[in-house]
């Protein structure tokens, strides 16, 4: 036995190359923004946004064709944005399920601005796509409907899980097809209703305030096994 | 005591267990499809839009049937390609593509036993709609049968659905995709919708077109229910199931080189079926009673349907179509006035009977125009078409406003006709859009079905597209009666100021020669 080691920090070999320096604690900025960049990357944000840019084309495609007004200047954007909302739900879905929810701190804030965020998107890009052509019931009328089959998406992502929330307003416009036919009169069916309803614009608000509330707090009921 | 070794017990064979067979595998999927758990939602969505507009409709086969192609399919296909694809997608999502894809069952046999589950589940639900629609309708007293074309194409557009969502889920396992299918469905939907309403020729294919442009109220009545534009929508649907179906099949993984060539058959197949479909329904015409296409047409569906009609008892019978039987009391109120004023009169109805639709003219926007009422035959009878019209219980309908609207439409073309101008010139007529020229030699006819449609007020509005003679009735609608209008005016005026005896008087002589136009105005009392 020598002493040729003491004084040499603890696990050091003569002749070993030096050992990676353990990385810095990032500041709070740049670890809140990796947090979100992983929070979008697990939720396949970039996909949706890129879902509602198609979503936006589509509707300006459709637009060129369609009939300035009448039911099927309706109908057809009236699809494009429950699809867009139906994306937005879906986009809740997480693949870690219980684990992230006990371990996330973080979590339900990231949940709002993700749906916030999102919704803004989708609105600006329907509205951009929406744009250079005619659409009945305009940019208000859009922000309404959307806005409010969002608030559907977010809720039944709450009920039955965010890779099942596109039921919720795909059997929302259904209904809504029907309501647009037969001229129904309620406001909870608001794309039926002109676009400066008042009673129109308060349910779709408050659809969506719920859905945003409701996803914040509790989050999509997922299983991690999917 | 000797230990004499025991005997050896026999090796029993180890038993390799037997691949679950077809039957076992689909009762698995029964379990597991995730349509079973849509089933209340998909329910409440048939209840919401078919049940409900049909029973907001009057108690017939063919708008009940009408309801159950295109109401049910619109709220039905998009979920179910959502649903379909989600199934799909199932094992690529959970990991599990290469775990099962060494199991003893084909991989497309599995498959085609979870796409079978989903659709068996779908099928059963819009079946038992179809039975309590259908059983409703049978206990309101619907004359006639049951239509099953229009639900045998509901089957199949359930069918395609889920076999393109099952087929999109499957190739592209992501979570976009169920939301994604259920939209382009939506979307191809509309799509279709606004090109029938935009007359595209190949457009009837789509199944939301039940007959066209026709009512729905407008055919299997009078003659059968023509099947053409159903059988090949049919085989749209069935040749783009099958060709779905097929595409799955044909992945390496999927099967040894047989079943692949078997799938890619199939795909062929299907989608051959569905391009002579479209090309069928490009040949499509629309016919009195329906849309015919030249290649299915069965010459059998041309013969009228057998019928006893029921009568009124007035001075002029009205005799309807048995299907039509609750209408005859508003039938008779509507045009008993005016058979009871002109009764009698040489050329005058002594009898109403209602026909089939008599003429048919396409119009844009997948509208149709249909003839009007007709005189004719010895004793002269009044051949009243009633398909097209309004009827009581459609809608927010009332039996008034049927009564009402059958008066002003019919009533006008009635007095038209009875006074002898031509086709087309009187307003109900000339509503559809037909524009007539007329000579100035029908003053006098104008004057008197003028003064006729005054007494028993009925609309004499001049609809656009009806150009008058100097010295028609152009006055009696009050606006810009020139100095030759105002001629007729005044002669109708005449006319109508008679006592009633004395205007029927009148008309029992000199209705043949005003009919042969050789009345002039002044001639008129």
């Amino acid at each position: 036995m020598t002493t040729a080691g003491v004084g040499r920090p603890v696990g050091r070999a003569p002749g070993c190359p030096t050992p990676a320096r353990p990385p810095r604690p990032a500041g709070p900025g740049r670890a809140g923004l990796r947090l979100a960049r992983l929070h979008a990357a697990s939720r396949r944000v970039l996909t949706c946004v890129l879902v509602l840019a198609a979503c936006a084309v589509a509707l300006r495609t459709a637009l060129h064709w369609l009939p300035r007004s009448g039911v099927y200047a309706r109908q057809i954007p009236l699809t494009i944005e429950a699809g867009a909302a139906a994306v937005i739900g879906v986009t809740t879905r997480s693949p870690f399920g219980e684990p992230e929810r006990a371990t996330g701190r973080w979590l339900p804030w990231l949940r709002l601005a993700a749906s916030v965020a999102l919704t803004g998107i989708a609105v600006g890009a329907l509205a951009a796509g929406a744009s250079a052509a005619h659409l009945d019931g305009g940019a208000a009328g859009l922000a309404r409907d959307l806005a409010g089959l969002t608030g559907i998406a977010l809720l039944t992502a709450a009920v039955a899980g965010g890779a099942l929330a596109w039921i919720g307003p795909m059997a929302y416009l259904a209904v809504t097809l029907s309501a647009l036919t037969e001229k129904w009169t309620t406001p909870w069916t608001w794309p039926a209703r002109p676009p400066h309803d008042r009673g129109a614009a308060i349910c779709a608000a408050l659809v969506f305030a719920a859905g945003v509330a409701v996803i914040t707090v509790r989050g999509a009921r997922d299983r991690s096994r999917e | 005591m000797t230990a004499a070794p025991a005997p050896a017990a026999a090796p029993r064979a180890w038993r390799v267990p037997r691949p679950a067979g077809p039957a076992r595998l689909l009762r698995i999927e029964l379990r597991r499809s995730p349509v079973l758990w849509m089933l209340p939602l998909l329910a409440a969505l048939f209840w919401l839009s078919a049940y409900r507009t049909a029973m907001n409709n009057p108690p017939f086969w063919n708008i009940r049937a009408a309801t159950l192609q295109a109401n049910a399919m619109l709220a039905f296909a998009p979920l179910l390609a959502g649903v379909c694809a989600w199934a799909g997608s199932r094992d690529g999502r959970r990991g599990l593509v290469d775990l099962v894809g060494v199991t003893a069952v084909p991989r497309w046999a599995a498959q085609l036993a979870a796409w079978a589950a989903a659709t068996i589940w779908a099928e059963a639900l819009y079946l038992a709609g179809v039975a309590v629609v259908y059983g409703v309708t049978a206990h309101q007293g619907a004359w006639g049968g049951p239509l099953w074309w229009p639900v045998a194409v509901g089957v199949a557009m359930i069918a395609a659905s889920c076999a393109l969502g099952f087929a999109a889920g499957l190739l592209l396992a992501s979570r976009f995709t169920a939301p994604l299918a259920a939209l382009v469905v939506f979307l191809a939907l509309a799509g279709g919708a606004f090109a029938i309403q935009d007359n595209v020729k190949y457009a009837q294919i789509w199944p939301l077109s039940v007959q066209g442009p026709f009512p729905t109220d407008s055919y299997g009545i009078f003659y059968p229910y023509l099947p053409d534009l159903a059988i090949a929508q049919v085989m749209f649907l069935a040749g783009l199931a099958a060709a779905a179906l097929g595409a799955i099949g044909l992945p390496a993984a999927a099967g040894g080189r047989w079943l692949r060539g078997a799938a890619a058959a199939v795909t062929v197949a299907g989608l051959a079926a569905a391009g002579t479909a479209v090309g069928l329904a490009g040949t499509a015409r629309v016919e009195a009673h329906g849309i015919v296409i030249p290649a299915l047409h069965d010459a059998a569906s041309d013969r009228p349907v057998p019928y006893t009609p029921v009568c009124s008892r007035s001075v002029v019978p009205v005799c309807l179509q048995p299907a039509y039987r609750a209408y005859l009391p508003e039938v008779t109120a509507a045009l008993g006035p005016l058979l009871a004023q002109v009764a009698g009169l040489p050329g005058a109805p002594v009898r109403v009977t209602q026909v089939a639709v008599t003429s048919v003219q396409a119009a844009r926007s997948n509208g149709i125009g249909f003839g009007g009422p007709v005189i004719g035959g010895r004793p002269p009878v009044l051949y009243l078409p009633l398909s097209g019209l309004t009827l009581p219980g459609e809608g927010n309908a009332s039996a008034a406003q049927f009564t009402s609207n059958l008066r002003q439409q019919y009533g006008l073309s009635i007095v038209d006709e009875l006074v002898g101008l031509p086709s087309g010139a009187g307003p109900s007529t000339g509503a559809n859009g037909i524009s007539i020229a007329l000579g100035p030699g029908h003053a006098a006819q104008f004057a008197i079905a003028g003064a006729l449609e005054q007494d028993l007020n009925l609309v004499t509005q001049v609809p656009t597209g009806v150009r008058l003679p100097p010295g028609a009735r152009g006055g009696s609608a009050g606006s810009g009666a020139s100095a030759p209008g105002n001629q007729g005016l005044a002669a109708g005026k005449r006319f109508a100021a008679l006592p009633e005896a004395a205007r029927h008087a009148w008309l029992a002589t000199h209705l043949a020669a005003l009919r042969a136009d050789r009345i002039t105005l002044s001639e008129i009392p």
